[in-house]
C-alpha cells in the first residue's frame, strides 16, 4: 500500500494541486477496495460482463464522436466504457476461469473464454481503439494462459491468429498503420517522430543524475509533447537522470512483484487470477509507455501507471491495487476457517 | 486447489518473476545505453534545441550634408503582428472557427472594414508576405474578384551559352489601389497564418505597419484582449528633404529576389531585411547597417524568447555618412530647374554642382525627382516596376549618370586643349570663319554639288565670326575653328583626326565612368576609327572628325562626364572623381572612414597652354559677344561654355527622328557648364536639359542662380 502511494510523488505537472487531490481520491479508493472482500465479486461477475456488452454496444449505437473514433457514452458527463472494461473484464474473466477450472484443458471450455473475450474485443477494435483492444487482450490471455493452457491449444490458438492475420490487417485504421510505419520509418510522419525524437533527447539529456526536479530544458521549454501524460518517464529521465529513472523503474517493478507475491499468497483462483489480472495490467502499460518512450515500441496513447497526470487512470490503478490488497488481507482467513 | 494446479501455479509464478525481470533490466539496459553512453550526444541535441542566436536591431546610420543637416533619419514606427501560435486554434469539435473570429475581431479593431486605407494597406502588407501568386490565388478562392496591372519585371535568366542574362518579362500584378473586402483580407490573413504556422518558429506576421506612436498605443490598449496580437516597434526611413535629393539618398526596400544570393553571402539572413536600392543608400549599404547583434537565448518549442543566455554581439550601429553635397544649394539648383523645364515643357534635366579641386559633389539634381519616403512602405521590386510605368518621364532615373546624350559645345574644352597639346594649333594661331565649309566628297572629289556642308550655328543668323585665336573660337563656340582643329582641311591644314581625338576624350574621362559614388552609372564608347568599323561597318572621314570635334556624332557622354571635364580645364589638368560622401563617422563621433581624393595625373597639356581653354571659357562669359554673359555674378568671375547639342531620338513607325522643327531641323539638349571663380577655382556647375533648345537660354540660367547663391548665401 505504502509503496504505490509513494511512487506517485513524482507528479511534475502544473496540475500538481489536482493530482495531489486525487492521489488522496485514490488512497481512500485503495483502503475502500481492499476492505471490501472481493470474494463478493463472485457474483458480480456475470453482471459486469453484461454491462461491458450492454455499454458497447451503446456505444457503437449511439456514442459521441471525438477525434474520429467512437469511444465515448454521454451521461451527463462523457464516459469511455472501456476504462471500467478493464476490471469489469478482469473479474468477469477471474470468476470464469476459476469457476471452469478443472474443465479448462476442454478444449470447448478454452473455446468459450475466447469467444467470451473476442465479443467485447471486436466492438472496441470498431470504434476504433487498438490501444484498448490490444491491453485487454493481453490482460485477458495473461489471465488464461496463468490459469493453465495445453500446449496444443496455444498452438491452435497462434494457428487460428495467423489465419485471422490477413483478415485483420485488412482492417486495421489508417492512424494505426501509420504509428506502426512511423515506428518503423521515423522520417515517414515528421511530427510523430518529432514526438518520439525530443522524447529521446530529454532522456539522453538526463545523463547520470539528470539536471535536478523542474529544471529539465526539453520538459520546461515544452520540446517534449504531451509531457505530464505519455511522455512523463522521459520528463523523470531528463530530471531525475539513470540513477534516479532506475529506483522509479524498480518500484513500478516492484509493484509488479508484490501483486505477483499476492497472487501466490491468495487463498482461492479467483483471488489469483484478480491479482495476476491486476498485475497483468499494470505490467502492461507500464511496459507499453516505457518501451514507446525509450523508443523500443511505437507510439500509443497508453499512460504511465501513477506517474501519468489523469485523475481516472490514477484513482482506477490504485483500486485495482487496493483488490489486490483485498485479496492478500484475505489470505489468512481461510487458515482460521 | 490440486497438485497439478499447484505445480503450474510455481512455474507460472517463476516464469512471470523471471519475466519481468528481464524486462526491467531491459529497460534500464536501454536507459543507460541512451543516457549514459549516447548522453553526450542527445545533450548537445537539446542544446541546439533550445539555445538559438538571435539577430538584434542596429540602427542604420544617419545622413547628414556638410552643414549637419539630417537627410535621412528613422523615425519609430510600430506594426501590429499576429503570432500564429497565440492565436485561438480552431476547436474542431465545435462549428465555430475560433482563429478566424480573433482574426476578424483585429481587423474589426484596426477599422479595416470602414477605413478604406486601412484596408489597402493591410492588403500591401498581406501582398508582401504572400507574393504575387499566392496572393491572387488567396483572394480568388475567397470568392473575390481583383483588376490587374501590366508591368515589366527584370527577371534573370541564362541565355543559350548558359549565361545570366535580365530580361523584361511583362508580368499581371494585383492592382492594391481598391481596397478589399474584409472577407477577402481574412482570407490573406488566414493564409498569412496557416504559412505561418508551417515552421514551427515563432515569428510575428505583420498585419499593419508604418503605424504611429499615438495609434499604436490605442491599438495596443484595444489589442489588448486579443490573444496572439501584438504590437511591435520597428524604425522607418525617412528622408526630411523628400524629393529634393532623392537620386542621391536613393531608398531602401526588401533585398530583391535577384540579388538574394548575394546578399546571403555577405551574412544578410533576413530576406526581408530593408537594404539600400538605389543612391548613397546602396553604395553604403554595408556602412551605414551597421552589424546586428547576436544574443543566445534560450527557447521554448515555439522559438519564444524564455531568457537570454549571453550576449555573444551587441549591436554595431550603422555609421553615419557625412555628404559634401549642401542641400541648401541642392534646393537652389532643384527650384531653378524645376523652373526652367516647366517653362520649356522639357521632359527632365540635370544639374551638378561640385568642387574641381577634389571632386566633392556639392548638389546633384535629376528631375523629374522622386519622393523616397514612398519607398519606405516597401511595396518591393514589383510595384517599384509599376512606378515607372506610370510616369513616362522615369523619375527613379537618375539622369546625371544614367543618361548620355552628346555633349554638343561643351565637348569643345576636349577638343580645343587636344588641339593645343598635339601642338595642332599654337595659342595665336588664327582660324577664319568665312562661313559654310564643305568637304569634297570622297569619290567625287572634284563635284562640289557631293561636297558635305558643314555650318556653324551662326550661320544661321546671318553671322561670320572672322578671324579668331582658340580664345575667341571658344568664347563665341565657333564652329568652323573647331572643325578645322578636328578634322583640318584639305592643303590647309591637319587636324587632330581620330586617334588623337579619342586620345584627349579618354584623357577627359570620357569612355569610362565617372566613378560617382552612386550606383547606375553608364558610359559610352570612345568613337574612334576601330570603334566605327566594328559598328557601323564604315570607316572613318574627315566628317566625322568635325562632328567629334564639336560634340556631336556619336560622342556621347553623361552630365556628370560633362561636370568631371569642366573640372579638368578648371583644376588646371586632373580628372578627379565625383565623391559624395566624405567622412564616414560612428556614434561616438569618431571618424572611422574619410575619403581621400582620387585626384588623376595631370593630363599631358602644358599649364600654360590650358590657360587658353580656361580664357575661352572667360571669354565666354565676359569676353565681347561671348555665349553666356548671362552667367555672370556679382563679384565673382565665371568661366563657362555653352552647348546647344543636336540630337535624334529616332523613331522607327516615322523611320525618323522625333521632334523636328518646320523646317525639319533636329531638336537640340541645352547645355551649360561653368566653373569660378576664374582664378581659384573652388566650384564647377553643369545643367542639361533635356531637348531644353538653346543652351545659353534655358541651362544658364540654373547656372547662374547655383553660382550666385554658392557665392553669395552658402559658400562656407
Amino acid at each position: 500500500m505504502t509503496y504505490s502511494a509513494t511512487s506517485t510523488n513524482v507528479a511534475l505537472t502544473d496540475y500538481w494541486q489536482r493530482q495531489l487531490f486525487f492521489t488522496m481520491l485514490g488512497a481512500i479508493a485503495l483502503v475502500t477496495a481492499a476492505l471490501f472482500d472481493y470474494r463478493h465479486l463472485e457474483l458480480l461477475a456475470q453482471p459486469s460482463y453484461f454491462l461491458l456488452m450492454l455499454s458497447l454496444v451503446a456505444v457503437y449505437f449511439v456514442g459521441e464522436v471525438k477525434n474520429g473514433a467512437q469511444r465515448w457514452l454521454n451521461l451527463g458527463i462523457d464516459v469511455q466504457p472501456t476504462e471500467a472494461g478493464k476490471f469489469l473484464l478482469i473479474v468477469f474473466f477471474a470468476w470464469y476461469l476459476s469457476r471452469f477450472q478443472d474443465r479448462i484443458h476442454r478444449l470447448l471450455y478454452l473455446l468459450g473464454a475466447v469467444i467470451l473475450l473476442l465479443l467485447p474485443l471486436v466492438l472496441v477494435y470498431i470504434q476504433p481503439d487498438l490501444g484498448m483492444t490490444v491491453t485487454l487482450a493481453f490482460i485477458c490471455g495473461t489471465l488464461i494462459l496463468i490459469n493453465g493452457v495445453r500446449w496444443m491449444h496455444i498452438f491452435l490458438g497462434v494457428a487460428a491468429a495467423a489465419a485471422a492475420w490477413p483478415l485483420l490487417r485488412g482492417t486495421l485504421q489508417d492512424y494505426m498503420l501509420r504509428r506502426i510505419e512511423v515506428f518503423l520509418d521515423p522520417g515517414s510522419n515528421v511530427d510523430a517522430a518529432f514526438s518520439v525524437q525530443q522524447a529521446l533527447i530529454s532522456i539522453g539529456n538526463g545523463g547520470w543524475i539528470g539536471l535536478g526536479w523542474a529544471e529539465g530544458t526539453q520538459n520546461r521549454l515544452h520540446f517534449l509533447r504531451v509531457r505530464h501524460t505519455d511522455f512523463i518517464f522521459s520528463v523523470i529521465a531528463e530530471e531525475l537522470g539513470f540513477v534516479g529513472t532506475v529506483m522509479v523503474l524498480l518500484l513500478l517493478f516492484f509493484v509488479i512483484w508484490r501483486l505477483v507475491r499476492i497472487a501466490d499468497l491468495a487463498q482461492d483462483q479467483f483471488g489469483r487470477l484478480i491479482t495476476f489480472g491486476v498485475a497483468s495490467l499494470i505490467f502492461f502499460q507500464t511496459f507499453v509507455n516505457v518501451g514507446m518512450n525509450l523508443a523500443i515500441l511505437p507510439v500509443t496513447g497508453m499512460t504511465l501507471p501513477f506517474l501519468s497526470y489523469g485523475g481516472s487512470s490514477l484513482v482506477s490503478m490504485m483500486v485495482a491495487v487496493g483488490l489486490a490488497q483485498s485479496v492478500v488481507m484475505r489470505h489468512r482467513k481461510m487458515d482460521f476457517a | 486447489m490440486d497438485e497439478r494446479a499447484a505445480h503450474t501455479a510455481t512455474t507460472t509464478s517463476i516464469i512471470v518473476r523471471l519475466t519481468l525481470a528481464a524486462t526491467f533490466l531491459a529497460f534500464c539496459f536501454r536507459l543507460y545505453s541512451l543516457q549514459i553512453v549516447s548522453g553526450a550526444s542527445y545533450q548537445e541535441q537539446a542544446a541546439v534545441n533550445r539555445l538559438r542566436e538571435i539577430d538584434t536591431h542596429a540602427p542604420r546610420g544617419v545622413i547628414y550634408d556638410r552643414n549637419g543637416e539630417i537627410l535621412a533619419r528613422n523615425r519609430p514606427s510600430f506594426v501590429i503582428a499576429v503570432i500564429p501560435a497565440d492565436l485561438p486554434t480552431d476547436d474542431l469539435n465545435t462549428d465555430i472557427d475560433e482563429q478566424r473570429i480573433a482574426l476578424e475581431r483585429l481587423l474589426a479593431v484596426l477599422e479595416a472594414n470602414t477605413d478604406p486605407e486601412m484596408a489597402i494597406r493591410i492588403a500591401e502588407v498581406m501582398f508582401l508576405h504572400l507574393g504575387r501568386e499566392d496572393f491572387r490565388n488567396t483572394v480568388e478562392s475567397a470568392g473575390f474578384s481583383l483588376s490587374f496591372r501590366l508591368v515589366d519585371l527584370e527577371v534573370l535568366k541564362l541565355d543559350d551559352e548558359g549565361r545570366e542574362v535580365l530580361e523584361e518579362v511583362p508580368t499581371l500584378i494585383p492592382d492594391l489601389s481598391e481596397p478589399l473586402p474584409i472577407g477577402g483580407l481574412l482570407a490573406l490573413l488566414e493564409r498569412a497564418v496557416a504559412l505561418g504556422t508551417q515552421g514551427s518558429s515563432y515569428k510575428p506576421i505583420s498585419v499593419l505597419d508604418l503605424v504611429d506612436r499615438e495609434r499604436a498605443f490605442q491599438v495596443a490598449e484595444e489589442t489588448y484582449q486579443l490573444r496572439g496580437v501584438q504590437v511591435l516597434q520597428k524604425p522607418v526611413r525617412e528622408y526630411p528633404y523628400r524629393e529634393l535629393a532623392g537620386h542621391v539618398l536613393g531608398f531602401l526596400g526588401p533585398i530583391p529576389k535577384l540579388a538574394a544570393d548575394n546578399y546571403k553571402a555577405r551574412g544578410y539572413e533576413d530576406p526581408n531585411e530593408p537594404v539600400g536600392l538605389n543612391g548613397l543608400e546602396y553604395t553604403y549599404q554595408d556602412s551605414l547597417r551597421g552589424l546586428p547583434g547576436k544574443r543566445l537565448v534560450e527557447v521554448d518549442i515555439l522559438g519564444r524568447e524564455s531568457r537570454t543566455i549571453n550576449i555573444v554581439r551587441e549591436p554595431e550601429p550603422g555609421l553615419n555618412l557625412n555628404l559634401s553635397l549642401d542641400i541648401r544649394l541642392q534646393e537652389v539648383m532643384h527650384n531653378a530647374l524645376a523652373r526652367q523645364l516647366e517653362e520649356t515643357g522639357a521632359p527632365h534635366g540635370v544639374a551638378l554642382a561640385m568642387d574641381p579641386r577634389n571632386g566633392a559633389m556639392l548638389g546633384l539634381v535629376s528631375l523629374p525627382s522622386y519622393d523616397n519616403n514612398i519607398f519606405s512602405e516597401g511595396l518591393g521590386e514589383e510595384y517599384q516596376a509599376l512606378e515607372v510605368e506610370d510616369d513616362t518621364r522615369r523619375p527613379l532615373y537618375n539622369y546625371a549618370i544614367g543618361g548620355l546624350y552628346p555633349p554638343g559645345s561643351t565637348f569643345k574644352l576636349v577638343s580645343a586643349t587636344a588641339a593645343l597639346a598635339e601642338n595642332v594649333i599654337t595659342p595665336y594661331t588664327t582660324l577664319v570663319d568665312r562661313g559654310p565649309i564643305y568637304l569634297p566628297n570622297f569619290f567625287f572629289p572634284d563635284d562640289p554639288t557631293q561636297a558635305q556642308e558643314f555650318v556653324s550655328w551662326n550661320h544661321k543668323l546671318n553671322i561670320l565670326h572672322g578671324t579668331m585665336t582658340i580664345v575667341e573660337g571658344l568664347g563665341l563656340s565657333n564652329d568652323i575653328f573647331f572643325y578645322y582643329l578636328g578634322g583640318g582641311y584639305p592643303d590647309f591644314m591637319v587636324g587632330l583626326g581620330s586617334e588623337r581625338m579619342a586620345k584627349w576624350m579618354r584623357l577627359f574621362g570620357y569612355g569610362e565612368v565617372t566613378g560617382v559614388d552612386l550606383p547606375g552609372e553608364v558610359r559610352a564608347f570612345v568613337p574612334d576609327e576601330q570603334w566605327k568599323r566594328l559598328t557601323k561597318a564604315e570607316s572613318w572621314t574627315t566628317g566625322d572628325s568635325y562632328n567629334t570635334a564639336i560634340g556631336q556624332g556619336d560622342v556621347l557622354g553623361t552630365p556628370m562626364q560633362v561636370l568631371v571635364s569642366t573640372a579638368v580645364v578648371a583644376n588646371g589638368g586632373h580628372v578627379v572623381k565625383p565623391q559624395f560622401v566624405q567622412e564616414q563617422v560612428d556614434t561616438q563621433n569618431q571618424v572611422r572612414w574619410q575619403y581621400e581624393p582620387v585626384i588623376g595625373e595631370r593630363v599631358p597639356v602644358d599649364p600654360s597652354l590650358l590657360a587658353f581653354v580656361q580664357k575661352g571659357m572667360w571669354h565666354a562669359v565676359n569676353g565681347n559677344y561671348g555665349t553666356s554673359p548671362n552667367s555672370r555674378v556679382d563679384g565673382i568671375t565665371v568661366a563657362g561654355k555653352t552647348g546647344t547639342a543636336e540630337f535624334c531620338a529616332y523613331d522607327p513607325e516615322i523611320q525618323d527622328c522625333t521632334d523636328r522643327d518646320h523646317e525639319g531641323n533636329l531638336p537640340f539638349h541645352a547645355w551649360y557648364t561653368a566653373y569660378a571663380p576664374y582664378d581659384d577655382p573652388e566650384i564647377v556647375v553643369t545643367v542639361f536639359v533635356y531637348s531644353g533648345g538653346e543652351g545659353s537660354a534655358v541651362a544658364i540660367p540654373v547656372a547662374q542662380e547655383t553660382l550666385h547663391a554658392w557665392f553669395h548665401d552658402l559658400r562656407p
